[in-house]
């Protein structure tokens, strides 16, 4: 705290406002990636998806929907984490997770924008669609929920938040004078840290979560029942896909939540801030959700292998020891090692950082391969006609852009790091 | 109940209710047979929902944001 | 109100697939699409196989999933049974493309102009203009073009434009005249029948009655208004003998 309260006098804290070479590096860097990501959404935009690798299931022998869709159900997964830890600390009072959870809202807004983005990616007339869809939206489509619940609610709630909890940092900074000055005071609003003010911002908070956590489970089911509620492909109806998707989305965001973590804490310096424990409760979360995940897993397994009809069989053998194979069996081997992995440090009680985000990192690996196997394989080879085996592979365009998505939400998460705390200003600091 | 919490609360039952009437009443019927099945009783109505959402959340940061009134 | 339906006598179909190209030529539909489309299929080890033929036309379900999944009701169905394609409100999201058990959906990839130009065929050589009289196909059907039926909506298939999905429409142009789809025309075996299915003394379905038939994968309550007649459902035995359009890897 001393380091902290001698530097305000002169200069924001965690190194807002000054650009280090490497954030510019890093900047320039996702830059790059991005324009690479443009350039190739752009040669779609302008040639039709054909330059994909996506083509017309049955008589075309390929996938329809393909990577643009698995990472869209990807970042909306992400988006998971932010929201409920921030949540869960409001309601259950959890302090120590108290500097991640700006970091967590801010993980949510940014992972479900490039949600809508990677489904906008998907489609040829995005602007058509976005019209479209708030004139003719049809609440049977399970999209409705999708892009109404998910995309509007969901981001908007996450926003407000964000908001509601960031506004008595924006009155502390608005106090020095710095070229963000006026910025922290539009924010601010007029707050005054009174004891009053603090009661309203905790109840405002704390009944935001209670709305936003049933949100939560109804935005991350839709997205399961885009899936889940089609008979017509076989491995994807089944009431197991909608729970399955929001334990998948907590995994994914959890593990990314703790990436993040790791990394601000090394960027801005907070190694005082976010604690080890801070790790370990975001770990214990992964843990739990993770061994419900792979129970699911268990069980649809069994499920596709006991006794299922002849399409379901040919869809099995092809994820469990044909086409498939070696992303499913990855998938497996990096969840199960995260698994083994935190369960071993549980035992110990021996958290470390590093362990943490390992675990982090095989759980993402395990969450992009699953939901790819969730939206491919059923399309190539979930034929009821004796359609051939289809076969779907993602081209440098898929790759570019989906690349080009993940270095604009680092360009977004690098940017807010340079104008506001990442991490929640100290408490006693005047 | 304090002119915060009032309004708050009316902030968040119009949207609300913008949400649940929309929903039920305004955009397209669950139904799948005819021409009108695809066409929204209202125009807009999921953009309606939509707003809907928005001005249920808004009640939030209505409520930290409000000042004065007693 | 009439209610449309099809029925296809898999005793009579001999494969020939003068179906699958009267529905290119009336609908101009681009490469690779196939609003009509006819399985050739086999069952059974060498030398003991037998060979069937199944024509795949939309199904045009009474209980359609591609309806009910559209997020903005560009995929409709008619009071009549006729299931179609608004390509003016679609928005190419290809979902009712994955939740179709059939297959018969296809999304326009690219600009058919593209597509229709990949001809083998230089048709301002002399010599093929004496064959074609200057005609250079695919001319386009102006039926396509135009709104059908009550709702005046852009059904028909018309620009094939690019972006939007498209599926077989019952030839709903012609249907609006008072003609057969173009399939039905054209089989030289008459084995495709089309008409009114709630005419309880219609040709149609007089024909129904006095045969046994199915409807294509009924277990999925999907209800089709295309009645297969004769032959069987394809089972899990059934297999292409072709490779109809990309050269696919097992």
């Amino acid at each position: 705290m001393t380091t902290e309260t001698m530097t305000t006098k002169r200069e924001l804290p965690q190194g807002i406002g000054r650009l280090s070479t490497g954030w510019i590096a890093f900047f320039a860097a996702m830059v790059a990636v991005t324009v690479v990501g443009l350039y190739a959404y752009f040669q779609q935009l302008g040639n039709g998806l054909i330059v994909t690798g996506l083509r017309d299931l049955g008589t075309g022998g390929g996938a329809t929907w393909g990577l643009y869709v698995a990472y869209y159900v990807y970042f909306i997964g992400v988006s998971f984490a932010g929201i409920t830890v921030a949540a869960l600390i409001r309601i259950f009072k959890i302090e120590k997770l108290e500097p991640v959870a700006r970091m967590g809202e801010l993980l949510t807004v940014v992972s479900l924008i490039l949600g809508a983005l990677a489904i906008l990616a998907d489609l040829e007339h995005p602007w058509r669609a976005i019209v479209n869809l708030f004139e003719f939206g049809r609440p049977q489509s399970p999209f409705f929920g999708t892009f109404s619940m998910v995309i509007a609610g969901y981001l908007f709630a996450s926003l407000v938040y964000l908001y509601v909890t960031s506004r008595r940092d924006a009155a502390r900074l608005a106090l020095q004078p710095s070229r963000f000055q006026g910025l922290y005071r539009f924010l601010a609003a007029g707050y005054e840290d009174t004891p009053e003010q603090r009661r309203i911002d905790r109840r405002a908070t704390f009944w935001l979560a209670i709305a936003i956590l049933p949100l939560l489970v109804i935005a991350h089911s839709t997205v399961g029942f885009v899936f889940g509620l089609q008979v017509g492909r076989p491995g994807w109806f089944g009431s197991l896909q909608a729970p399955g998707f929001v334990v998948l989305a907590g995994v994914s965001g959890i593990g990314n939540l703790i990436m993040l973590a790791a990394i601000v804490r090394w960027a801005t310096k907070t190694e005082k801030r976010i604690t080890v424990d801070a790790f370990a409760w975001l770990a214990k979360l992964l843990l739990g959700l993770l061994l419900v995940y792979l129970y699911f897993t268990a069980v649809e397994i069994l499920t596709i292998t006991y006794q299922a009809s002849a399409a379901e069989q040919v869809l099995s053998d092809a994820l469990l020891k044909g086409t498939y194979a070696w992303i499913f069996w990855g998938a497996i081997v990096s969840l199960v090692a995260a698994a083994v992995l935190l369960t071993w440090k549980a035992l110990t009680r021996r958290w470390t950082i590093a362990a943490a985000v390992a675990a982090g990192i095989l759980v993402n690996i395990g969450a992009v391969a699953k939901r790819y196997l969730i939206v491919v394989p059923s399309q190539t080879h979930g034929q009821l006609l004796p359609y051939p085996i289809g076969s779907y592979t993602p081209n440098w365009v898929e790759f570019a852009v989906v690349f080009g998505l993940f270095s604009l939400g680092a360009i977004m998460i690098g940017v807010f790091m340079k104008v506001f705390p990442i991490v929640p200003l100290e408490e006693a600091e005047q | 109940m304090t002119t915060r919490g009032w309004i708050t609360t009316a902030i968040a039952v119009v949207g609300v209710g913008l949400m649940v009437v929309s929903y039920l009443f305004w955009t397209t019927p669950a139904c799948n047979t005819t021409v009108a099945c695809s066409n929204p009783r209202v125009p807009f109505a999921a953009g309606i929902f939509v707003l809907g959402v928005l001005i249920a959340f808004s009640a939030g940061a209505f409520y930290s944001v409000y000042k004065g009134g007693k | 109100m009439a209610k449309y339906a099809m029925a296809i006598n898999l005793d009579r179909c001999q494969g020939c697939r003068a179906c699958m190209e009267a529905c290119k030529i009336e609908n101009n539909t681009p490469q690779a699409v196939f609003w009509m489309y006819v399985f050739r299929t086999e069952t059974g080890e060498f030398p003991d196989t037998k060979m069937s033929f199944m024509p795949r036309p939309c199904q045009h379900c009474n209980n359609p999933p591609c309806v009910k999944v559209c997020p903005v009701g560009a995929r409709f169905r008619r009071g009549d049974g006729i299931v179609l394609t608004d390509a003016d409100r679609c928005i190419g999201c290809r979902y009712c493309e994955v939740a179709c058990p059939y297959g018969v959906n296809y999304y326009n990839w690219r600009t058919p102009t593209e597509a229709f130009a990949a001809y083998d065929v230089d048709f301002t050589d002399p010599e093929v203009e004496a064959v074609t009289g200057g005609v250079i196909p695919p001319y386009k059907n102006p039926d396509l073009d135009r709104p059908q039926g009550d709702e005046q909506r852009m059904t028909a298939g018309s620009a094939h434009s690019v972006g939007v999905m498209e599926k077989c429409t019952f030839c709903v142009h012609r249907v609006e005249k008072g003609l057969e789809p173009a399939c039905a025309e054209v089989c030289p075996v008459h084995a495709i029948h089309f008409g009114d299915v709630e005419d309880p003394e219609g040709p149609l379905s007089t024909y129904l009655r006095e045969r046994a038939g199915f409807q294509l994968l009924e277990e999925l309550g999907t209800d089709p208004s295309v009645y297969y007649v004769g032959g069987g459902p394809p089972t899990a035995e059934t297999r292409e003998i072709e490779r109809p359009l990309t050269e696919v890897q097992r």
